[in-house]
């Protein structure tokens, strides 16, 4: 049977209309990847990884700001997951049917949505003023603060889509409910919580705001965590406000390595979530 | 050969196994879904070592009663049954009564198989290692007889450690069987265990019951009636939350005393 011409006319229409608007959220996101390529591709080299952020018109690199970043992100990572997973275990768990639990589920959901600069400034008034000087300290536990209601969110969701069965079969084993969750519930919905966590990890690798008032910047290398930390994205924002072009070159690799950064974790998260969903 | 067995394809029913005593004693069970009366005044008694079917209608409170005897209704709170269920005497449903304890004593499979997403092994060996303290060789032994117990062991004993969730659907349930009988419970509560699988799972499961008879009471909740009349040796009719008619399944199968156990084992509804 023949599909009316309108019909036809309508259904190319969508199509061309969807296909459009596909190609314009890609556009921008590859130019953005190919911008940050094209103007950093002079300061791509090994000095990049394995130098100090330099003086003005001198040469150098971004170690110590890949290092202050891996570290704030591993120490926001270490105060927000546990936490993090321990509350939506909580929520989707033990307190399922509580008050508590709608109470703490609506503050989060407030905490996820709260500006990341609101977090920065209370990290600056807790651990920044009173001691006088910035820290990465200061700029861990801003990270931490942010990626804390993103992981009690996805740890949350990822428990309540392992189906009760799962729950009434270890019970029905005269299970305890720690070991329920523990040995069950966490297993079986290993990849979606894990998944979780990379993405905050992701999320925070980019977070410049809280970092200004807390870690701020360091010019040399430094272990210590008490102290200003350099990191990527405070060195990004100022070093593409200099008028140097060699720190511009700088800022424009640090940007393509920060984006190359949250792409790849966003494909092991794909990578992961396709193998869970697969068992 | 009778009018019910020809009407239901199957052999002549073998005679009655002889009942034991009373296992499960169940007294002016009442059992309710937030404002939902599920089950109405349910009392009769279930024999040790023996397979009682639940038959009845959708909704008619079948595996309400079963969720009743291991109080695996207790994780939702909306809902709560009043009454009596005894196990060898004691009534389970009183607060005190430790819940570790009845759900050892009665294992439960259910309708979907529910590997955990973990080894064949650990899987067997779960509630094992909770319970009991033993060596790894002894846990080793005691998984494989359990296997065995529940006819897996010759398709799994070459892969032990991979994932549960790599069997097939019957494999999957007998799993859950092995699982279930290898803390070595009482009761075995199945909650329509084969509605999920294909004949020929289906026919293994209802072999194992056979066996697993003479070491457990057994309760089946069923839609099939064909396999309430071929694996068990009493039968319960439930309609609407009422106990109908309970009696020795040849009798409720071949001359039913109620009209609506008659209509409904006939077909003529549910």
């Amino acid at each position: 049977m023949a599909i009316p011409a309108r019909r036809r006319t309508a259904d190319a229409v969508a199509l061309a209309f969807a296909a459009l608007a596909t190609a314009f959220g890609l556009l921008w996101l590859f130019w953005i990847l190919w911008t940050t390529l094209a103007q950093g591709a002079a300061a791509l080299s090994p000095a990049l990884f394995t130098q100090m952020t330099p003086p003005p018109g001198a040469s150098g690199g971004l170690l110590n700001a890949f290092y202050g970043s891996a570290v704030m992100i591993a120490l926001g990572l270490l105060l927000g997951t546990p936490v993090g997973i321990a509350a939506g275990t909580y929520l989707a768990e033990h307190g399922r049917y509580t008050r508590l639990a709608v109470i703490v589920r609506f503050i989060n959901d407030i905490l996820l949505s709260a500006p990341s600069i609101v977090i920065g400034l209370f990290a600056y008034e807790l651990l920044v003023r009173p001691f006088g000087h910035f820290s990465g300290l200061a700029g861990a536990v801003a990270l931490g603060l942010i990626l804390l209601p993103i992981v009690v969110r996805t740890t949350e969701e990822a428990l309540r889509l392992v189906p009760d069965q799962m729950r009434e079969a270890g019970f029905a084993l005269g299970m305890p409910q720690w070991r329920v969750t523990s040995q069950i519930l966490y297993k079986a919905a290993r990849s979606a919580i894990i998944t979780g966590v990379l993405l905050g990890a992701a999320r925070i690798a980019g977070e410049t705001a809280p970092l200004l008032f807390t870690a701020l910047n360091n010019q040399f290398w430094t272990s210590d965590v008490t102290g200003p930390l350099a990191n990527v994205p405070v060195v990004i924002f100022q070093y593409a406000m200099s008028p140097y072009d060699a720190w511009h070159e700088l800022a424009w690799a640090g940007a393509f390595v920060l984006t190359a950064f949250v792409l790849l974790l966003n494909l092991v998260v794909r990578f992961l979530f396709k193998r869970g969903a697969k068992r | 050969m009778n009018e019910f067995s020809q009407r239901l394809g199957i052999p002549p029913l073998q005679a009655d196994a002889p009942a034991g005593a009373t296992k499960i004693g169940i007294r002016d069970l009442n059992f309710f879904y937030g404002k939902g009366h599920a089950l109405r005044d349910v009392s009769f008694d279930i024999p040790t070592n023996a397979v009682t079917a639940i038959i009845g209608p959708s909704g008619c409170g079948k595996s309400t009663l079963l969720r009743s005897i291991n109080r695996i209704y207790e994780l939702y709170p909306d809902q709560r049954a009043t009454g009596e269920i005894s196990i060898d005497g004691s009534n389970v449903l009183e607060r005190g009564f430790p819940l570790s304890d009845l759900r050892r004593r009665v294992g439960m499979v259910f309708q979907k198989p529910t590997p955990f997403s973990s080894s064949i092994r650990s899987n067997v060996g779960f509630a094992l290692n909770y319970y009991e303290r033993m060596s790894k060789s002894e846990l080793e032994a005691r998984i494989e007889d359990a296997l065995r117990q529940a006819a897996l062991w010759d398709e799994v004993k070459d892969k032990l450690g991979e994932s549960a969730l790599s069997l097939s659907g019957g494999q999957q349930q007998r799993l859950c069987i092995a699982r279930t009988i290898a803390v070595q419970p009482e009761i075995l509560l199945l909650d329509e265990a084969t509605s999920a699988l294909d004949p020929i799972s289906t026919a293994k499961i209802e072999e194992l019951i056979h066996e697993l008879r003479e070491r457990f009471t057994i309760v089946v909740v069923t839609h099939n009636m064909q396999q309430a009349a071929r694996v068990s040796q009493r039968t319960a009719f439930f309609h609407l939350g009422e106990l109908i008619e309970f009696g020795k399944t040849s009798e409720i199968f071949t001359n039913p005393h109620e009209q609506r156990t008659r209509d409904y084992i006939t077909g003529r509804y549910g």
